[in-house]
């Protein structure tokens, strides 16, 4: 329960920058999974891959919900970064960590949402192709092609607020 | 092989990620050391994913765990709240509670049965607790005293049985045979016959005189007629 908590608060924190919207997001998810739990299929795949798809549609879904409402916000307004940082690393590279993960989440704010909840779910939730692209539901061409897109988009933000590579 | 910039940008992942073939790999590589611009996106893109891949998750806010159990426990409905009702009812309406409830019901039945009589008598003084107590002491004393008589009438019994089977076992002439292995004589044969019979009156005295321990006329009337 936690480790699939966790996993859902990030990948709805990362796609909306936002922790209290990832907290309510989360929460529908669940209650959402709570009312499906009778679809799911284990054709369909792992459990994990089948909640990041529920997850993702939601997101979807909230992303078209807001789009009124961010285009009456300042455009240039920058996400809410809220970290808690790990207790296992030193303080030094514990804010180091909290710095790149406010930077990359700013970057992540800019990209197009294709591109964003691709390259989320490819290089922070460590999803293999093939599960992206059920979750998706895109050719894997198409998922390949979004992440390079995506990846090369993200280094230019960051390039552009001054974010030096490690 | 013809590798240009835009080639590069789009085969970038495939290089980061190391499953672009050999010659492709070299070609890229190649371009990548005369291409100022490549290299520099090369190098930034893949300390980007590095990066990323090296950030840990977000631990979760410590209540968000508990806000979504307690959102997805199903509230209790009216039609919950009956059904909960019927399920106690099937569970009280099971074979073995219906077959102790009967048998309950049985008892209770006999009880008051029993105490029916005792109930239309019953008095104001009876339920003092000092008539109570007297009441129950004679009861208790009153069910030993049986027991006890029930006891002693089975030794009685007992002990009759086992005094008429023990003469009969004993007499000599049921034994065995005699040591000289010839027959007796009509003679003898009368004294035993007669020998057995006075046996047989003594112990149906004795048994009289154990049945009916207090009288005078404990001896049967067989007795009377036993010849000296």
């Amino acid at each position: 329960m936690r480790r699939h908590t966790r996993r859902v608060y990030n990948l709805c924190y990362r796609f909306t920058g936002n922790s209290a919207a990832a907290e309510d997001l989360s929460q529908e998810v669940f209650l959402r999974v709570y009312r499906t739990l009778g679809s799911y299929e284990a054709a369909y795949g792992a459990f994990a891959t089948w909640l990041t798809s529920v997850t993702r549609n939601l997101l979807v879904d909230h992303y078209r919900r807001t789009r009124r409402d961010r285009l009456t916000d300042s455009i240039d307004q920058a996400p809410q970064v809220e970290e808690t940082h790990s207790t296992e690393r030193t303080p030094h590279q514990q804010a180091e960590a909290a710095e790149l993960s406010a930077q990359v989440q700013m970057g992540l704010a800019k990209l197009s949402p294709e591109l964003r909840e691709a390259v989320i779910l490819r290089d922070l939730q460590g999803m293999e192709y093939g599960e992206i692209r059920k979750v998706l539901q895109v050719p894997e061409g198409t998922v390949k092609s979004r992440i390079n897109r995506g990846r090369l988009e993200l280094a230019r933000i960051l390039r552009e607020m001054g974010v030096r590579a490690s | 092989m013809d590798w240009n910039c835009t080639v590069t940008e789009e085969r970038l992942s495939d290089f980061l990620e190391g499953t672009l073939a050999l010659p492709e790999r070299d070609a890229c590589a190649a371009h990548a050391e005369a291409c100022a611009s490549c290299s520099e996106i090369l190098a930034r893109v893949g300390a980007l994913v590095t990066d990323m891949h090296a950030l840990e998750e977000l631990p979760e806010p410590s209540h968000l765990a508990r806000r979504i159990i307690n959102n997805t426990r199903p509230t209790p409905r009216r039609g919950q709240e009956f059904s909960s009702w019927s399920g106690w009812l099937s569970l009280i309406w099971q074979p073995r509670f219906a077959i102790g409830l009967a048998t309950v019901a049985v008892t209770a039945v006999i009880l008051a049965h029993a105490a029916r009589p005792q109930l239309s008598r019953l008095t104001p003084a009876d339920l003092n607790p000092v008539n109570l107590v007297r009441a129950g002491n004679r009861q208790a004393h009153l069910t030993y005293a049986r027991g006890e008589k029930f006891v002693n009438d089975l030794r009685v019994v007992y002990e009759i049985r086992a005094m008429l089977a023990s003469p009969t076992q004993a007499e000599p002439g049921n034994q065995g045979t005699p040591s000289s292995g010839a027959r007796p004589n009509t003679s003898e044969h009368e004294d035993e016959t007669q020998q057995r019979s006075e046996a047989r009156v003594e112990r149906g005295s004795m048994v009289w005189a154990m049945l009916f321990p207090f009288t005078d006329e404990g001896a049967p009337p067989s007795a009377n007629r036993r010849t000296p």
